[in-house]
């Protein structure tokens, strides 16, 4: 029975969060031995970083200038990344539940328990009612040993992981339209581009240093459109702003190409010879005039037109979108009308002219290419395609018909536990209790579990649930490859070595495996070994890795992908000579008429409630939580609202506010701003406990991508203490 | 590295050069007075006194030229005001029914010893520091305790005709004490020195520490203010412990060799004294007269910004700051339409957000 | 030998912070940062005012120092006060202006940016700068800069009847000589440079529950 066993306050007492502010500085900082270079964990540019090194510790950091993406540039969560290692809340030996909480215990013990669970759960309820969750913060190593540990060791069909929660609608769009999910463009292409659309994308605040790169645009004299509902950093110095209603931007997309084909700022040629479905297309955006879009969009229709005018006979444009647009449960659809502005001008596979979604987490791209989501085997291949079940059952030396199928996303996952389908968990890299919509459920539902090991380094809100923690590695203590958000596939080297008893992460899944009677398929010695292996397991395939090794990808800083063979550069830009993935060479259109959100405004939940990131905070802060200068930069979730919506309930700033869904209610302070929708309120999502903003969120999932729709849900707010019935009653009715 | 102080006023102060050379004249005549007409005066040691003299005029000199800058004046005067004046009406003085005169005593007092003796807020920095720092200090003013009275003729010692063994001390000629050679006390009296040597070489090594491992420090120390008063330290305390090394234990050799370089370390470390870092010793109890002038703006009337009417500083502060600035030939009135505007009225924080909004309308931001 | 300048483009900052995390970085500063980075007005507008020492030819806050605490080396940096000396007055606080120094009560000192110079000296650039996301703060050649940006660096300042020189420069308007600091049209604070509640469409039934 999976219930925590301490009371939260000993938790913080033992596993933290510490706010974490060393090593000291000036006199008192170890001089280094050597400088580490590598790069940041935090997010999905993977900004080059050399870290300190000092008698196995991470002392500091310094500087890369050299590696071409960042060129030295950090944001505040790079720049206090190396305070996570020497931390004192560091997991140092494996551990098992007791009644007293947790202790300690040697790795026999722990790994034999985690494999008794396995054999117990699996004979008694089937293979597929054990589920491994992985993360997308993990190397491409660990994201390709954990599918392979699932379908061969576990031959669970359940493995799945967070990047679900991440970029799926963009990947599910991109494949969908040009045949491979890719950024289509190097970041380096944005300083090129004329015109910008950036959608649903807090650039300064989640990819930070990606604002040089619009910066150098404007330099070059591009005009930039932000879309979001609020008013962002870097919304506030763009040419035109479209500040859209949560939920709306398949319609408003339609109604921009809607502008674009009336005054024929459209590529008829591009459209004829290198597409599919622009008739659909042009058949469901002509009813999306103006005046039709600002109504559902709540974008006036001179804005509209205005952006059609800035982005319609534009020299050459990027488009890039983030979580912004993705996370609905038309996440796929917004997307693909998003696309549609990029094709139905031709400007694509060219410099300066492309598309890409900004991936938010550190390995956001990589992570979904070698296997560890459920729908897919390495090398981007898809797990139904019986072509591509025999490539890898041949390489993996299986039946093929040993290889399960697609199984349930990460979501589902959690779903199947509180229903008793699943009913063991093996989980890294990833705090569902944090990040997934509709917390109170997914605590419910990890108290379910019979047996749930974790690998972890610190004892996340999720691991508190554990029957075993297995000790795993942090990114700087062990070797391996990330592919950054542009398809770079780039080195993160060893810096020191993992504390105490820990061990490095991908030595653990591996020594599991050989647990359960799998030493042949498991035969890795370094991490190297493993990458060969990915390597190769890719030739051929959607994403295609096989001409890259260790030595290349440092001489090159980085390759792009796709990269066949060994002579071959890589790919920085895709779709050169107008070639889709394909196999007709065409890229494909497809508009979708505009559908609400799974749940809507209404009299009584009459705010829209989005959430997203802020700069100093990563994902579900299990990392950046214990971050002593981080937490201090913006130590509490606030709700953001307009002064508008404020007065009605009688909230100044800085008041207590209750934020209310049907699903929960957090208590936060409000913080009136002019810079958001009148009719939207805000809350940042990193906390857990009673201020996580996923009690709140809507657990309703795309139907092709299944990401959860974060971006929008009903609220109501009022006064924290202020009595229901006064709740957002309107003052003057 | 050079850091030459292009802000330090270099140019001949014919007041500052009066005002030193009087100090230089009461040198020496405290010198022929508390010596007893020179009685007492152990010629030995001239060589000592007129470097002592010259560096009473050399630091004065250079004392009088910085108290006569603007700011200085400043504080020297409203510290001064603060202090008699007990503008800090609350404070424990008027609590104790001492009067606010009585109360300032009393802070100075505590200033004195938290500040001067204790230096505590050198503890705030770090603990290394402080002893560093403690030893430096300490270490100094007991050997100049010390050798001054001796080269002044101020202090000299008789044996007891009696008994040759037993010491007499002498203070302006009267005797005040007398001990045995061999006691305790004679020891200690006679060691003072190798004390307060010890205690500066414990201050050097550390700070050569600190000096090694701060890559701050490193950066922005230069030779002439940081270096070289180190070096001069450790000469004089190296050829004074040396002087005993030589007197105790190796009979005497190379004795004069090792005074004469004793001697002329100790001159230069006066004569260094206007100069480099050292300068600090004579400026340093400005300190409490801005802890005063401070404790008596907490106490009256603030000043809030035009701009946001945030309190940021005592009136006081702003008035005397506008009466610098004037004095100093800095003009930061604006001319405005609705009169005249003095930046002084506007707070930092303000400020800072001014100059970016003129930034961003400059490039339509 | 190439000169490295400093120029400041504070229209381009995101607030991020990332000047001011590493700035503690810097073994001149110890773990304290000399940048000032604030909102200027958050309620109205996400516009954010980085703010590190414009290193003044004619520095009035060293001038204003009764200690002599404050020095310009001669390749023009303004020092951070000289530990020994500084008196914690305050007075360079109060006259500044553009608010850089911080007094700190904790050492009773005022600290402020040295542009760092444990780097700069030995020909790295500043933290604040290298790491700087948006390139609000950017160190480099004044070629690099043309080439890169259109606007113009301007580091001769008017505040009122007092000029001021420094030797860090602000990015003014294509063409500017100077800049004039107007300090009456933002006496009433920021002027909203969105009205969002203009630019967008929304009803008034959408911000409020009926019971």
């Amino acid at each position: 029975m999976a219930i925590p066993a301490l009371e939260e306050r000993e938790f913080i007492e033992r596993f933290g969060p510490t706010l974490h502010y060393g090593p000291m500085h000036g006199g008192e900082r170890p001089k280094p031995d050597t400088h580490v270079r590598t790069h940041c964990c935090f997010c999905g540019v993977q900004c080059g970083i050399q870290l300190e090194v000092h008698d196995n510790k991470v002392v500091g950091f310094e500087p890369w200038e050299e590696f071409p993406v960042n060129r030295g540039m950090l944001c505040p969560k790079g720049v206090k990344r190396y305070m996570q290692n020497g931390h004192p809340d560091r997991l140092l030996a494996p551990m098992v539940r007791t009644p007293r909480g947790f202790d300690a215990t040697g790795w026999d013990d722990a790994l034999n328990r985690t494999v008794a669970a396995i054999h117990r759960i699996q004979a008694r309820h089937g293979k597929d009612a054990f589920a491994v969750l992985g993360g997308a913060s993990m190397t491409n190593e660990k994201a390709y040993l954990l599918g392979k540990f699932a379908r061969v060791a576990l031959k669970t069909a359940n493995i799945d992981y967070n990047g679900r929660l991440c970029m799926v609608s963009a990947g599910a769009a991109n494949k969908a339209a040009f045949g491979v999910d890719r950024s289509a463009n190097p970041w380096s292409d944005i300083p090129l581009a004329r015109a910008l659309i950036i959608s649903g994308a807090n650039v300064g605040e989640c990819f930070p240093i990606l604002t040089d790169y619009i910066w150098r645009a404007r330099d070059n004299g591009a005009k930039i459109i932000v879309i979001d509902p609020r008013m962002t950093p870097i919304a506030r110095t763009a040419d035109l702003f479209l500040p859209v209603r949560p939920g709306r931007d398949s319609a408003l997309a339609n109604g921009i190409l809607h502008v674009m084909i009336e005054r024929g700022w459209i590529d008829r040629e591009f459209i004829e010879a290198h597409t599919v479905g622009f008739d659909q297309v042009s058949g469901v955006v002509a009813g999306y005039p103006p005046d039709v879009t600002e109504a559902v969009t709540g974008v006036p229709a001179s804005s509209i037109v205005r952006a059609a005018e800035i982005w319609g006979p534009a020299e050459t444009s990027m488009l890039l979108h983030a979580r912004g647009v993705e996370h609905h449960t038309k996440g796929v659809e917004n997307c693909r009308s998003y696309i549609n502005l990029v094709l139905a001008t031709g400007r694509i596979g060219r410099p300066g002219c492309g598309y890409g979604t900004l991936t938010g987490q550190g390995n956001g791209q990589g992570g979904r290419e070698h296997g560890q989501r459920t729908n897919q085997l390495p090398g981007g291949r898809d797990i139904e395609n019986p072509e591509d079940r025999r490539f890898i059952a041949d390489f993996w030396q299986v039946p093929e018909a040993e290889i399960p199928h697609t199984g349930l996303t990460a979501c589902e996952i959690i779903d199947a536990i509180e229903d008793g389908r699943i009913r063991g968990l093996l989980s890294i890299s990833f705090n569902p209790l944090v990040s997934i919509p509709d917390a109170d459920r997914t605590r419910a539902a990890l108290g379910r579990l019979e047996h749930f090991t974790c690998i972890d380094f610190f004892l996340s809100e999720t691991a508190r649930y554990a029957d075993v923690v297995l000790a795993g590695s942090l990114q700087e203590e062990d070797d391996g490859t990330v592919t950054t958000g542009e398809g770079r596939c780039v080195r993160l080297r060893q810096a020191v070595t993992p504390p105490g008893e820990a061990r490095v992460d991908w030595e653990i899944i591996v020594d599991i495996a050989r647990r359960l009677g799998y030493d042949e398929q498991f035969p890795y010695a370094i991490p190297k070994d493993i990458f060969r292996e990915l390597a190769r397991a890719s030739a051929g395939g959607n994403v295609d890795y096989s001409g890259m090794d260790y030595a290349r990808i440092e001489e090159n800083m980085g390759i792009f992908w796709p990269c066949p063979s060994r002579g071959h550069p890589g790919t920085p830009r895709l779709f050169e000579g107008r070639r889709f993935h394909h196999p007709d060479g065409r890229a494909r259109f497809q508009a979708f008429e505009y559908r609400p959100p799974a749940e809507d405004v209404d009299a009584e939940y009459p705010l829209f409630l989005t959430t997203g990131r802020v700069v100093s905070q990563y994902l579900s802060g299990n990392q950046t939580r214990r971050i002593g200068p981080l937490v201090d930069q913006y130590p509490e979730p606030l709700c953001e609202m307009h002064p508008l919506s404020a007065a009605r309930i009688g909230v100044a700033d800085g008041d207590p506010v209750r934020v209310e869904t049907r699903r929960g209610a957090i208590e936060v302070p409000a913080r009136l701003v002019r810079t958001i929708r009148p009719d939207t309120v805000f809350v940042p999502y990193h906390w857990p406990g009673p201020k996580s903003a996923n009690l709140l969120t809507n657990r309703a999932l795309d139907p092709v991508s299944k990401i959860p729709e974060f971006k929008v849900c009903a609220c109501r707010v009022r006064r924290a203490g202020a009595s229901a019935d006064a709740s957002g009653t309107v003052s003057d009715d | 590295m050079s850091a030459s102080s292009r802000t330090a006023n270099r140019y001949f102060d014919p007041r500052a050069f009066r005002i030193g050379a009087a100090a230089a004249g009461l040198v020496l005549l405290m010198i022929v007075v508390g010596s007893s007409g020179l009685d007492h005066f152990d010629w030995a040691l001239t060589t000592y006194a007129v470097a002592s003299v010259f560096a009473a005029f050399s630091v004065v000199y250079r004392y009088a030229v910085w108290a006569g800058r603007p700011p200085t004046r400043m504080y020297l005067r409203r510290g001064w005001q603060a202090f008699r004046s007990g503008r800090g009406r609350s404070g424990r003085g008027a609590r104790l029914g001492i009067g606010a005169l009585g109360g300032n005593a009393a802070r100075l007092g505590r200033l004195l010893l938290n500040n001067f003796v204790l230096q505590t807020f050198i503890n705030r920095r770090s603990v290394e520091r402080w002893i560093m720092h403690a030893g430096l200090s300490w270490g100094g003013m007991l050997a100049f305790g010390i050798t001054f009275p001796l080269v002044f003729g101020w202090v000299h010692f008789e044996t007891l005709a009696t008994d040759a063994e037993v010491y007499r001390v002498f203070v302006f000629g009267f005797p005040v004490d007398q001990f045995h050679v061999g006691s305790f006390r004679g020891q200690l009296f006679f060691n003072l020195l190798n004390i307060s040597a010890l205690l500066v070489l414990l201050g050097l090594a550390l700070s050569v520490k600190l000096r090694m491992h701060d890559g701050g420090e490193l950066a922005v120390q230069t030779f002439a203010d940081d270096v070289f008063p180190l070096l001069l330290l450790l000469a004089v305390t190296v050829t004074g412990l040396m002087l005993t090394v030589s007197a105790k234990l190796l009979s005497g050799y190379g004795f004069a060799f090792i005074g004469l370089s004793h001697a002329a370390s100790v001159i230069a470390l006066l004569l260094y004294l206007p100069f480099g870092k050292l300068f600090h010793i004579v400026q340093r109890p400005l300190s409490l007269g801005v802890a005063f002038y401070r404790h008596a703006g907490e106490n009256s009337p603030r000043a809030s910004c035009m701009r946001c009417g945030e309190d940021f500083a005592s009136g006081a502060h702003v008035a005397d700051m506008k009466e610098v600035l004037d004095q100093l030939g800095l003009d930061y009135r604006f001319e405005t339409g609705s009169g005249i505007v003095h930046y002084q009225d506007v707070c930092p924080a303000c400020r800072r957000r001014i100059v970016t909004l003129n930034q961003g309308a400059a490039l339509g931001r | 030998m190439t000169e490295y300048e400093f120029f400041i483009d504070p229209s381009r900052c995101i607030g991020c912070e990332a000047c001011k995390q590493a700035c503690t970085e810097c073994d001149t500063h110890r773990g304290r940062s000399m940048i000032h980075l604030e909102f200027v007005d958050r309620a109205v507008s996400t516009q954010t005012s980085p703010v590190v020492c414009m290193h003044c030819e004619d520095p009035t806050c060293a001038r204003v120092c009764p200690a002599d605490a404050i020095k310009q080396t001669d390749d023009g940096i303004v020092q951070s006060s000289i530990r020994d000396r500084c008196i914690g007055c305050s007075n360079c606080v109060l006259a500044c202006p553009f608010g850089v120094p911080h007094y700190v009560a904790a050492i009773d000192q005022m600290v402020k940016c040295d542009m760092c110079y444990d780097r700069t000296s030995i020909g790295r650039k500043p933290m604040c700068a290298t790491v700087c996301p948006s390139q609000a703060l950017f160190y480099g050649t004044r070629e690099e800069l043309e080439r890169l940006r259109s606007e113009t660096p301007v580091n001769d300042f008017r505040f009122g009847n007092q000029r001021v020189r420094t030797k860090v420069h602000l990015m003014s308007s294509p063409g500017a000589d100077d800049m004039d600091v107007d300090v009456m049209r933002f006496m009433a604070g920021a002027e909203p440079d969105v009205r969002i509640e203009e630019l967008a469409v929304w009803t008034e039934d959408s911000v409020a529950a009926r019971s």
